[in-house]
This record gives structure tokens, sequence and C-alpha cells, in this order.
């Protein structure tokens, strides 16, 4: 009984962390309320009447007008709309779209994955670049490689991810044939892996179906390319400006001149402390990517979430763009808390305050 | 045996045409009868009917779904386009009509089933008709335009034998059989998914098919792709030459352009008329041109708003327009021009949409300004939609040019669509340009849909008794030649008030694989996959 009490601190930390963790998730529910009201409230203020633009057949008057508007629940008080959507978003339902003619929620569950798969995979191939391009510019400030990785940031953030996309499908499906065409996920003659997760990568790896992992990869390749040239320039740029800091300071000369190895300097005392910030702002480049990249996704045809919410909003279809913003929000306070969490891993000072 | 992925489906499809042939020439086969059709839109209801269906739906419904009736086709030079005179039997095999044009008697054909594998019956087609008039949908507003109006219209005459009465002989009674609302829909099988308070399974049907068409639905993912398989057991028609048809969204315009020339996709109809005159001088595809004969692309002034209430202010408008270099800059006049016509008071024929006596002429527009009391001009706003920006931003700059000649002031707004069509719906614009297209081209038709009564599709809120009178009558006109004489005042009123320019009629463009033949302008401007063969 007594050797129990030795590990109950080690629970109470673990313990502490998780009460914060719930602390901060519970203190995200206003914020999230405040978007939703926003959003609900911004909608119906935008010009456009939905029940105009869904009646268009040839010969639909008023009375179609109307009836549309009644199938929508547009017919009624705003309050009342207001209360009636809160009270089914407590239990689940976010609406119907009239644009697929399907519930928001399930066009949602279907489209997450593939954003998230598309952005998780630009992500990686950003950071897998940018950081090595960081520490090297960091490294020879000033010199020509510092000049060519400025240059290559520079060309990504100002060419439009649709120039760069479309530029990419002329160059590899068009020209040279070396991509697969460039109409979503996999190749319509293919054959898709059971639904396991939605994410088609790991689908593919977990029924050991590795020519079809290679087909869905292969249709990554183009569109995470397109998303991860135009956020190189952050990443890249913030990894140099960190480094340069951390190789100016105190601990990293003391290190110097005790004659530690230069690479164990670099990459074990200057880069993990140099990470902090690149954190910071991968987590809002994640969040930036996944709503943003709407113009990737419809030049690559990618079913994500963020083409469905602009087709939506085209149409003045509330619902789903309310289920987009709505979880959009959710997917905010989720990366924000993850990223407060690593900071911690990456250095013990940090907590999850 | 090495089992690849395209092989895998080539396969799967060949045990479901009970074929034996080893896997590669399986594949090598199935490839060539399969159509894959790429699209900017999707196809979010199954059901034509449902109210915010797309034409993409639309087109669809055409080849899953039987109808009574259907249009013919007739060659246009060396094109096919639907002849909406020639009306033939799809799921009746005969139809009757009446000496005195009010009864309609459908004859079902001979041993025809649904897609599950049972009979057609007369009960069947009386619900699907019973639907099309009580649903709430958007196919009672056009059933009435051919005055078919109430359940009571229709009657079981025997087995499969149904009766439709109308209460006067309707010129376009048996039109409106033909058109994508008019399915005939297997009742036993969506009754069972009917509840009391969507007593027509609209839900249902949204999703799900109960038909007998051409085609099968074999997988439908809305906004992404919708799989046909070939129903071997029509009788509706000509066997199609496809045994399978993938409907696939492509959002991007100059990735269609790009499936289609590499032959990695075998159709696309939506693409821009700058791309489709580049891919038809490249040469490695085909181009199917056809003027959509039942369509206009017009210049709207709304009727009752000041300064567009005068009647010389609209003429002066259409006399200051510059018809020719709108044309070359908005379609690189890939279309057929609805200006220019020599005639001055009486048109040659009764045919409509048909060119016009429009022409630019500066100074004629100058002096009727002066009469109309606008020496000095005005300033108007011009709205346009984000959807038909493509061509109409260059049609609307050369406008404010032109106009900015005779003092009159024009502002440019572009809009959402959604906003556009608001504003459409609730005539607020003053100065708009949009598109239209009449699935019935009868003249009396388009005249009652475009140029009458206080509704969204009188683009500019035009009331004008004699034509109010003359469509009420023409609707039913049986003597062929009053007819005439009535559509020809229609156009003659149109060519006098000019309540709306008519500009052209944009082509309908299908971008297909050269080894594809058959293709059909069809009124709903869709393509028809039973028209389509690989030869």
């Amino acid at each position: 009984m007594s050797d129990a009490a030795q590990p109950a601190p080690r629970g109470g930390k673990w313990g502490a962390v998780g009460r914060r963790v719930g602390m901060r998730l519970l203190s995200a529910v206003p914020a999230l309320f405040g978007v939703l009201v926003f959003t609900f409230l911004l909608m119906r203020v935008l010009p456009g009447d939905p029940a105009v633009f869904f009646a268009a057949g040839a010969n639909t008057g008023q009375a179609e007008i109307d009836m549309v508007r009644e199938q929508m629940g547009l017919d009624r008080p705003m309050h009342e709309q207001l209360l009636r959507y809160l009270w089914d978003i407590t239990r689940g339902n976010l609406g119907n779209s009239m644009t697929t003619g399907q519930p928001v929620r399930t066009d949602l569950v279907e489209r997450l994955p593939a954003s998230l798969e598309l952005t998780f995979s630009a992500l990686l191939l950003a950071l897998s670049l940018a950081l090595p391009l960081g520490i090297v510019a960091a490294l020879r400030p000033g010199t020509l490689v510092d000049h060519v990785v400025r240059f290559l940031c520079t060309l990504g953030v100002c060419v439009p991810t649709f120039v760069s996309g479309l530029l990419l499908i002329y160059v590899f499906y068009y020209l040279l044939a070396w991509a697969p065409d460039p109409t979503g996920r996999l190749d319509i003659f293919a054959a898709t892996p059971p639904e396991i997760t939605g994410f088609l990568l790991i689908d593919f790896a977990l029924v050991r179906d590795w020519e079809g992992w290679r087909a869905a990869a292969g249709q990554l390749i183009l569109p995470a390319s397109t998303m991860a040239l135009f956020v190189l320039a952050p990443l890249a740029r913030m990894t140099r400006a960190s480094m340069l800091a951390v190789l100016g300071s105190d601990f990293v000369r003391t290190a110097k001149s005790l004659g530690l190895s230069h690479w164990r300097i670099i990459v074990v005392y200057a880069l993990r402390n140099a990470l902090l910030p690149v954190l910071t702002i991968s987590g809002i480049v994640f969040s930036t990517m996944l709503g943003a990249n709407v113009l990737v996704e419809k030049v690559f045809s990618w079913p994500g979430v963020a083409s469905y919410a602009l087709d939506a909003l085209l149409a003045s279809d509330y619902a789903p763009v309310q289920g987009f913003v709505l979880l959009m929000a959710t997917i905010f306070v989720m990366v924000n808390l993850l990223i407060d969490i690593l900071y911690g891993v990456a250095d013990p000072r940090a907590s999850v305050a | 045996m090495e089992f690849n992925r395209r092989q895998g489906l080539a396969a799967a499809g060949g045990l479901a045409m009970g074929a034996t042939l080893p896997a590669g020439e399986a594949s090598a086969q199935t490839r060539a009868e399969t159509l894959r059709y790429v699209t900017g839109n999707t196809v979010n209801s199954l059901d034509p009917s449902v109210p915010g269906s797309t034409r993409e739906s639309f087109g669809l419904s055409m080849n899953v779904y039987d109808r009574l009736a259907a249009f013919g086709r007739k060659r246009l030079g060396d094109n096919w386009v639907f002849d909406h005179n020639d009306i033939r039997g799809e799921l009746a095999e005969r139809i009757d009509r009446s000496p005195d044009g009010r009864t309609f008697t459908f004859h079902i054909r001979q041993g025809a089933t649904w897609h599950d594998g049972t009979p057609v019956t007369a009960e069947d087609v009386k619900w699907s008709l019973d639907r099309a008039v009580s649903a709430r949908s958007l196919a009672p507003p056009q059933m009435s335009t051919g005055s078919i109006t109430s359940p009571d219209q229709f009657r079981i005459a025997g087995p499969r034998v149904v009766e439709m009465m109308v209460e006067r002989p309707d010129r376009l009674a048996l039109s409106n059989m033909c058109v994508p609302y008019a399915i005939m829909i297997n009742s036993t099988l969506a009754k069972r998914h009917a509840t009391t308070d969507d007593p027509w399974a609209l839900n249902w049907l949204k999703d799900n098919s109960a038909a007998g068409g051409a085609y099968i639905v074999e997988q439908h993912r809305p906004g992404t792709q919708t799989i046909l398989r070939r129903n071997d057991n029509w009788r509706g028609g000509e066997q199609p030459g496809f045994r399978r048809v993938i409907v696939q969204t492509v959002p991007e315009v100059a990735t269609r352009a790009n499936l289609v020339e590499r032959g990695d996709a075998d159709l696309s109809i939506d693409l821009q008329p700058s791309d489709v005159a580049a891919l038809a001088q490249r040469g490695r595809v085909k181009v199917v041109s056809v003027p959509q004969t039942n369509g206009f692309t017009h210049i709207s002034m709304n009727n009752t708003m000041a300064p567009f209430d005068d009647v010389k202010v609209r003429q002066a408008i259409a006399a200051a327009l510059p018809y020719q270099d709108m044309f070359q800059a908005a379609l690189f006049s890939r279309g057929r021009a609805l200006f220019g016509a020599d005639w001055t008071t009486t048109p040659p024929n009764s045919d409509f949409p048909q060119p016009m006596p429009l022409h630019s002429n500066l100074e004629r527009a100058r002096e009727l300004l002066r009469e109309s009391g606008h020496p000095n001009g005005f300033s108007t706003t011009f709205t346009i939609g984000t959807g038909v920006s493509a061509w109409a931003e260059p049609m609307a700059a050369l406008i404010k040019e032109s106009l900015a000649r005779i003092n009159i002031n024009v502002d440019i707004r572009k809009l959402p669509d959604a906003q556009f069509n608001t504003g459409q719906a609730e005539r607020t614009l003053p100065f708009y340009t949009e598109g239209g297209t009449a699935w019935l081209p009868a003249p009396d038709y388009f005249f009652r849909l475009y140029f009458t009564r206080p509704q969204r599709w009188n683009f500019a809120s035009f009331n004008n008794e004699e034509i109010n009178a003359l469509t009420r009558e023409a609707q039913f006109e049986t003597d062929a030649a009053k007819y005439d004489a009535a559509c020809k005042r229609m156009i003659e009123i149109l060519a006098a008030e000019v309540p709306l320019i008519l500009a052209w009629q944009p082509l309908h463009e299908a971008v297909m694989a050269r080894n594809i033949e058959g293709y059909t302008y069809w009124f709903y401007r869709q393509a028809d996959f039973r028209d389509l063969k690989r030869v």
C-alpha cells in the first residue's frame, strides 16, 4: 500500500495536464458558440435568397419559391430559426445541403478526411523542405545559399496556388504524362479501399494494398506540392530567423567553446530551441491551409470540405457554410491546443496554460 | 496471375456481363465500352423534379428513367438535334389522340419491366402522373403549361392502358410528357419508402432510383461521381452503345479540356469557348457545335422602371449596341446571331427565336434619345452574374463603351449568382444580361414564358395586352394557319417594342473522343448517353 504512494505525484501531474486541457476545451465553448451565431446571422444578412436560387426550374413561380423557403425553414422568424438550429446542433444535426442534396454532416464526414489528408501531406512536405532550407540559410546568412532560399520562398508565395497547380498539371500530366489525371483522390477506374479511417493512404496500408497505396500517393503528389510551395515561405523564413537568433545566443557560444561537435550544437541545442516559433507558425499554417486550399481542391477536383463550402456559399446554401465554419473553428481550437501541448515537448519550461 | 487495379474493375465488369475473355482483352473491351463523361456540375438528385436539381440531374434522369413519350431527333447540317414536332412513344408503344384533341391514350409497351424485373403496370403510370401534378416539386408548374393540373385527368382504361384528358386541346399537353420531370416510377418500390409527411417519396427518390430506363444507377456519390450500367432489358429505344457510363465532377474547366484531349475522358460539354476553339484547331478531339435552337442570350431592360418604361429609350439602346463586336468578344462569334435581320415590320416566318431587325446606328440612337426627352442621356447600372462572367464581362465593357457615345453612363455590377437571381426574381435589376432556354421551343410557349405575367422568367417585366391575349389563345389553336399568324404578330410586337434585346443563340459545344458518334443536342442541354456509340 505504501508503494502506491510513489507513482501518485506522477499521475497527479498528468491529471493536472488533463484538467488544464479540459479547461481549455471548456473555455473554447463560448468562442464556438459566438462563431455559430455570428455565421448564422451573417449568412442571413448577405444578399441572395437561396429559395429563389434553388427553385430555378422553368415555370417556377412564387408558389415554388415559397415551398422551397418552407422546406429550408426560412419562412419562420429569425430567432426561431436560430433556436431550431442550435437545438439541431446539440443533437448532431447540421441541416441539409441543397447543393448536394445530402445531410451536411454526411458530406463533411465524407469530405473532411480528403482535406485533412491533403493538408497533412502538404504540411509534411513543406516542413521537410522548409526546415533544411531555413537551417542552411541561417548557417550561411548573406551568402548565395541564403539568397537562393529567399528566392525560392518568394517565388512560392508569389505564384497563386491555382496558377502553380495548373502549371504542374500542364507539365506533369498534359505534356509529360508522368502524373495520373488530376481528378480527385483515386483513379476513377481503380477500386477504392474499404472505408476505415477515410484517409486513403492509411486505409490502403491497413489492408496491405500497396499498389493502391501508390496510386493514391500518385494522385496526392501534385496537389500537395502545390500547397507546400505556397506555405514554404513562412515556414522557411521563420526557421531561418529563429535559428539565427538562437545561433547567436550565449549557450551556443558556450557549447562551441566547450568543443561540442558542430552537428550536435545545431541539431540538439540550437534547433530544439529554435523550433518553438516554427511550431506556432505551423499550427497557423495548418489551419489556414485547411480552409484556404479551396483553389487547390478546385483545380485538382479534390473532394474536400473547402470547395464544398465555396459551392454552397455561391449558392447561398446556408447549412453547409454554417457547418463548415463550425468545423473549421473546432479544428482551429484543437490545433492550437495540440500546438500548446507540443510546446511542452519542445521546451519543458513551457506548459499548457 | 498478376491482378492489377484497372483489371480489377474490368474483370468485375466482365463477370457482370458473363464474358469469359482473358483479363487483358476484357479490360481493353470494357474501357472501350465505358463512357467517361466529365462535367463541372454535379448530379445532386436522381429525381429531376426535386427543387434545386441541377441540369446534370435532368440529363442523368433521361438515361435512368423512361417517360411515356420522347422527342425524336433530326439532322441539322452534320449534327443531330432534337425535334419537338416528332413525338414517339417511349414507355408507351402507341399513343392515340382523340379527334377533338382532348384525350390521349397511352398503351404501355408489351413486356416492359422495371430495373428490379417487375412488369410495368397501368397503376405505376397513373401513380407517376399523379405525382407529377401533386407532389411538392418542380413538376406541377411545368405540367400546368400543358393544361395538366389534376390527378382526375388520368384514368386507368385497361391493363397497360392509361388515358389523359385535357379540358381544351392544348398544343403542349403531349410535349409535357417528354420533359425530364415526367418520369415513370416503379410505384410499388417508391411507395414502400413513402411516409405520411412525404407521400410521393421525394426524399427517398432523391438518392435512390425506382426506374426502368436504359441505364441503371450503380453508384451515386453526389458532388463526386455517378456510375451507370446499361439495362440490357430496356426496350424503349435502340440499345445504347456503352455498357457503362461514368459521370464525374471535375470543377476545373481547363482540366476537363486536358482530360478529353489526352484521351482519359471521352466527353465534356461545358468548356470555355476559347478552349473549344483551340481544341478544334489542334484536331485531337471531335468538336460538335450546334446552335442552341431553343435558347437565347438577351440584354434585358426593366420595362416597369424609368427610363426603360419609355419605348423610345429602349429603341435608342437597341440602336446603340455594337452587336457584331459583342458577338465576337463574348463568344468568338461561336453561335447564331439573332440581330441584323433585314425585315422591317413583318417577320418572314413564325419561328422563334429568329434574327430580329436590330442594327447598330448611333445617329438614330441619339435622335431617339432626344425624342424620349433625355437629350443629355442618363445613368444606369448593368448587372451580370459571376456564373456567366466569361462571356458577359467583355459584352458589358462594350455596352458601357458604346452607350457612353450617346451620353448614357453605365456602371457595371457583378453579382454572385444567388444574389443575381434574387435581384432578377424581385425585378430590381434595371439593365442586365442572361441566357434563357425553353424546354418546349414552340413560339407561343416562348412568349408565354418569357414575355407575359409578372414572374421571374419575364426578364423585362413586359406587359403587353395584345401579346397576353395572343398567347392565351395560341396555346389551344388547332388551325395551323391561324397559329402561324398569331406567332408572327407576336414577333412583330417584339420587334417594335423591344422589351429586351435578343442577342444570339450560343453554340452548344460538345468535345469528345474522335471515335464517338451520335451526339445529339437535346432541349435540356445535356448529353443523352443513349445516343452515343464508339465506332
